[in-house]
């Protein structure tokens, strides 16, 4: 503490320290607050399959199917100070038809990102968005109005097949509503199979059991045609 | 006159305080900067706002920075009195090559 750049040392070394304690305080504090997540409504509306080709040039042929699916959740409870955003995402899911290394099928089919009103100016959002986030907010740190989730008759994000390109009338298919929460400091946290102290599991997540129907016939009588132009 | 200039410059630079400066600096600096983190904490989460924390510690160490780190006049109230320098007048009977110095 000698000279002035001693001081300024010495400062800066215990400001890091405090720092460091100030962060590991707000980690901890997120045990601190409930988290209640809950599902009400989580189901398909539409069901089909269809043959398509993952790419132009792909010759081969694969079954996908097609979802359309109603979800009501409410994960308000998971916006706290430290919340940054929230990974909302659906799978469907799937016993495998041979039992072994993969017993269950799992694809994400649909997502979203639920940004906290303190990292909206991080998110890749259109300037009118951003705007209409902001008034949202109203100035506030929280808006725990986001996370409440009403979509209907949502389409698939991502396309949903198999590795075998068999996907028709496979049975036992459910959906399964995922989330993961990621805070300003500390660790990222996902949907818990179990009650955790405050933090309880996500209640009703998963859909009844459906399954896929069977291919139309209307894209097979396509199918044919195409291939009778390629040999001429 | 340059020199003297240049003089001044180096002491403002290196900031020297005195012993018991340097003790309530130490204080100040660990005192200061833990409340600092206190206060940025409990404002936070009482008013749930990550924001304003981090704002808060933020402006707190820039204040603690200012206080502690320019050598303020309040840190040099106890300078160290030095003894007086002893025998101003150039020594006698020194013995150069077996020659007494005039």
């Amino acid at each position: 503490m000698y000279s002035s750049l001693v001081r300024l040392q010495n400062t800066f070394g215990f400001f890091t320290t405090v720092a460091f304690v100030v962060a590991l305080l707000i980690s901890a504090s997120d045990f601190l607050s409930d988290r209640t997540p809950t599902v009400h409504v989580l189901k398909t509306t539409q069901l089909s399959t269809v043959l398509g080709r993952a790419d132009y040039y792909s010759s081969k042929k694969e079954e996908y199917a097609v979802i359309k699916f109603t979800l009501d959740a409410d994960l308000s409870s998971l916006f706290t100070w430290n919340t940054k955003q929230v990974f909302a995402y659906v799978t469907a899911e799937w016993p495998s038809a041979a039992q072994g290394n993969n017993a269950t099928n799992q694809a994400v089919i649909w997502d979203t990102i639920i940004t906290a009103p303190s990292s909206d100016h991080l998110g890749n959002f259109s300037p009118s968005k951003l705007k209409r986030l902001r008034k949202s907010a109203n100035g506030k740190g929280i808006d725990p109005s986001r996370g409440k989730l009403q979509i209907k008759n949502q389409r698939l994000k991502y396309p949903l097949t198999h590795p075998t390109g068999k996907l028709a009338q496979t049975k036992d298919v459910r959906l399964k509503l995922h989330y993961n929460v990621q805070p300003w400091v500390g660790f990222l946290s996902w949907n818990q199979a179990q009650d955790w102290g405050k933090w309880k599991a996500l209640k009703n997540g998963l859909s009844k059991k459906f399954t896929l129907p069977a291919v139309k016939v209307k894209e097979q009588a396509k199918k044919k045609t195409t291939t009778g132009g390629a040999k001429a | 006159m340059a020199e003297q200039l240049l003089d001044q410059v180096r002491d403002v630079f290196e900031g020297q305080i005195d012993f018991e400066g340097q003790k309530l600096v130490e204080n100040l600096v660990n005192i200061s900067l833990s409340v600092v983190g206190a206060i940025a904490f409990l404002v936070g989460y009482f008013l749930q706002d990550i924001k304003l924390a981090v704002y808060i510690g933020l402006a707190g160490t820039a204040a603690t920075f200012l206080l502690t780190v320019p050598p303020w006049p309040i840190y040099n109230k106890n300078p160290v009195k030095w003894l007086p320098v002893a025998g101003t007048a150039p020594p006698t009977n020194i013995v150069i090559d077996e020659n007494m110095l005039p």
